[in-house]
């Protein structure tokens, strides 16, 4: 990174939090310190829920997800745009008739601040080691500025501050990924172009978008994602703080409405894109020379000896006769002699798992020299790519993307865990302070601030797994399902009473740990299996109950 | 504390005042109608490219 790489990462990052700051530093209403401006459009709210669920993660390893298994992962997002159809008719209109400050007010339970707390760690940690292995910058240097930085606006100016600042983030994000398509689009091939670029990748495996398979062993299906994916987008949306406290405020129910819909018609094919990104780079890669091992970080700290100059030397001639074998498809397919094409990719086929084998080799070369090594390289596909490819001042762009990002998912995050422990917990011990609002709204900073620094420590402390898009959509399947299953209990079945509904959840949610160890099913179909299974057992349970149980329920509920 | 319930909240009858869409049932079904449409795209481009 030159300085022009700098005044543009550091312009953009540090100018839109100081913005945020700066224009909600009189924020002294409680309401538009936990619920945003009143008056904010839809415009506004959409931007904000596509930011928060738009982590740093997102726009590393969904290239990489694309580039090493194709687009079938778009799937996932099938779910989406129903689950939105049913938070705006269901869950919005509710939230904003009892004009509740969190999600689990309503519930009238506490909410589970650890799994919280793990998650904010890794929204920070996550993007933080990618960029400080690839840049070669202090790890807990990148963790602690981008924690101290997202602290800074968001304690300043609460929800108002993070809706203001989404908006530009997104801006930058956008920007940034425009950019990289275009430079991708620029640097294939001469006479490739876009569709001989979806060709070969398509001819290689990579653009799988749908599957209408009903194995259920098959991780991404239309199946799974229409119907898992309905139910985690459902909790998500529905039921998670960090996006409720997005679209509950606003001017009226129909801003939030507006802003949901907005992410309904334009998640699917945002995703597809950033997808795309990452078999088009695979493309580009089969043309342009690329370390057999993306983290290159990583793989110079291991590879000393002569078994990987050796697989070094084998991946370069792998590589070249792949790029000669795809040459050879595209002159068939040119010269429209469907033997010659037929021939020429199989050859080509094979030349790609060729690569693909000694790909393989080095990642258990790596694991052979270290078992610790992190074996996982498809979220520095992209990163090398930017850092690599684009020209100066494009670079700090889209650095930029993964900092704008990593804040506007973090700052989300923040603000919800500031409310909850303002709204859930301490208002609960301190009921006669409700009512002063000044002191709300000091407590609710304080408990931002604090969740800041918790989760500023916890990513300086803690170790995650790689390849974490995948890791947390996984970990969100196991958790969310039951989480909603409280919710449908909550709204649509009022005779169930606390008691019943809780050992149902703890049942459930001990059956889905069972499951997932035990069975090999996709993981989205957890969402599905867990809510169902927590509102079977609530029913179940509260039919069992003793009757001066349930009457005391009642009175409890 | 917590503000009192917003009875007079727009109802589901209100108009959703978006150009063509008298009804949020309206605006529902043209986002279920543009996810249909975005997976057959999505099939279509299977069918072209994979």
């Amino acid at each position: 990174m030159n300085v022009a790489d700098w005044v543009v990462l550091l312009g953009t990052i540090v100018g839109i939090a100081a913005y945020g700051a700066w224009r909600t530093r009189h924020v002294r209403s409680l309401n538009t310190y936990l619920r945003g401006n009143a008056s904010t459009g839809w415009g506004t709210i959409g931007l904000s829920v596509m930011a928060t669920q738009a982590s740093a993660i997102t726009f590393l390893s969904l290239p990489g997800q694309g580039f090493e298994s194709g687009i079938g992962f778009v799937q996932n997002y099938f779910g989406l745009p129903l689950a939105l159809i049913v938070v705006c008719a269901v869950f919005l209109p509710m939230y904003r008739r009892l004009n509740v400050y969190t999600a689990y007010e309503f519930l009238g339970q506490r909410f589970d601040e650890k799994t919280r707390l793990l998650a904010a760690g890794v929204t920070i940690y996550a993007p933080a080691i990618i960029i400080s292995t690839v840049l070669g910058w202090p790890l807990n240097l990148v963790i602690v500025f981008t924690g101290l930085l997202v602290i800074v606006y968001t304690v300043t100016g609460g929800s108002e501050a993070v809706a203001l600042t989404h908006k530009w983030q997104m801006a930058v994000i956008s920007a940034g990924m425009v950019t990289a398509m275009v430079v991708l689009l620029l640097r294939l091939p001469d006479g490739l172009g876009f569709s001989g670029a979806a060709h070969v990748a398509g001819a290689l495996g990579k653009l799988q978008a749908v599957d209408f398979s009903l194995d259920p062993s098959r991780r991404y299906t239309v199946w799974t994602g229409v119907f898992g994916g309905l139910f985690l987008s459902l909790s998500y949306f529905g039921t998670d703080q960090s996006q409720v406290q997005r679209y509950i405020g606003g001017a009226s129910l129909r801003e939030g409405r507006l802003g949901l819909m907005f992410n309904a018609v334009l998640k699917i094919p945002m995703q597809f894109v950033i997808l795309l990104l990452g078999a088009l780079l695979f493309v580009f890669y089969q043309f342009a020379p690329h370390p057999v091992f993306f983290n290159q970080a990583e793989w110079r700290r291991h590879a000393h000896d002569s078994r990987f100059r050796a697989i070094e030397a084998q991946h370069a001639t792998a590589v070249a006769q792949s790029q000669s074998a795809i040459r050879a498809w595209l002159q068939a397919r040119a010269a429209d002699d469907p033997g010659r094409e037929a021939s020429a990719r199989t050859t080509m086929i094979a030349a790609g798992d060729r690569t693909r084998e000694i790909r393989a080799e080095a990642k258990a070369a790596l694991a052979a020299a270290d078992p610790r090594a992190k074996t996982q390289d498809s979220d520095y596909v992209f990163i090398t790519f930017i850092l690599t490819q684009l020209p100066h001042g494009a670079v700090g762009l889209l650095v930029a993307v993964m900092f704008a990002s990593a804040l506007s998912s973090k700052a989300s995050e923040l603000a919800a865990l500031g409310t909850t422990t303002t709204i859930d917990f301490w208002r609960h011990f301190r009921p006669l302070a409700a009512g002063d609002e000044a002191r709300n709204v000091r407590v609710a900073r304080r408990f931002t601030a604090l969740w800041g620094v918790l989760a500023v420590a916890f990513a300086l402390f803690a170790g995650f797994a790689e390849n974490l898009i995948e890791a947390i959509n996984i970990l969100g399947s196991i958790f969310y399902g039951v989480l909603l299953g409280l919710f449908v209990v909550a709204f649509f079945f009022r005779r169930v009473g606390g008691p019943a509904v809780c050992l149902a959840a703890v049942i459930a949610q001990a059956l889905v740990i069972v499951m997932y160890f035990t069975l090999n099913i996709g993981y989205l179909w957890y969402n599905l299996i867990g809510c169902a299974a927590c509102i079977a057992f609530s029913l179940v349970l509260q039919a069992l109950l003793p009757p001066r149980a349930r009457a005391a329920e009642g009175r409890a509920g | 504390m917590t503000p009192a319930p917003r009875p007079d909240e727009p109802s589901e009858t209100e108009p959703p005042d978006v150009p063509g869409f008298r009804t949020w049932r309206g605006i529902y079904l043209f986002v279920f109608g543009w996810f249909v449409l975005v997976v057959i795209l999505l099939a279509v481009f299977t069918g072209i490219f994979a």
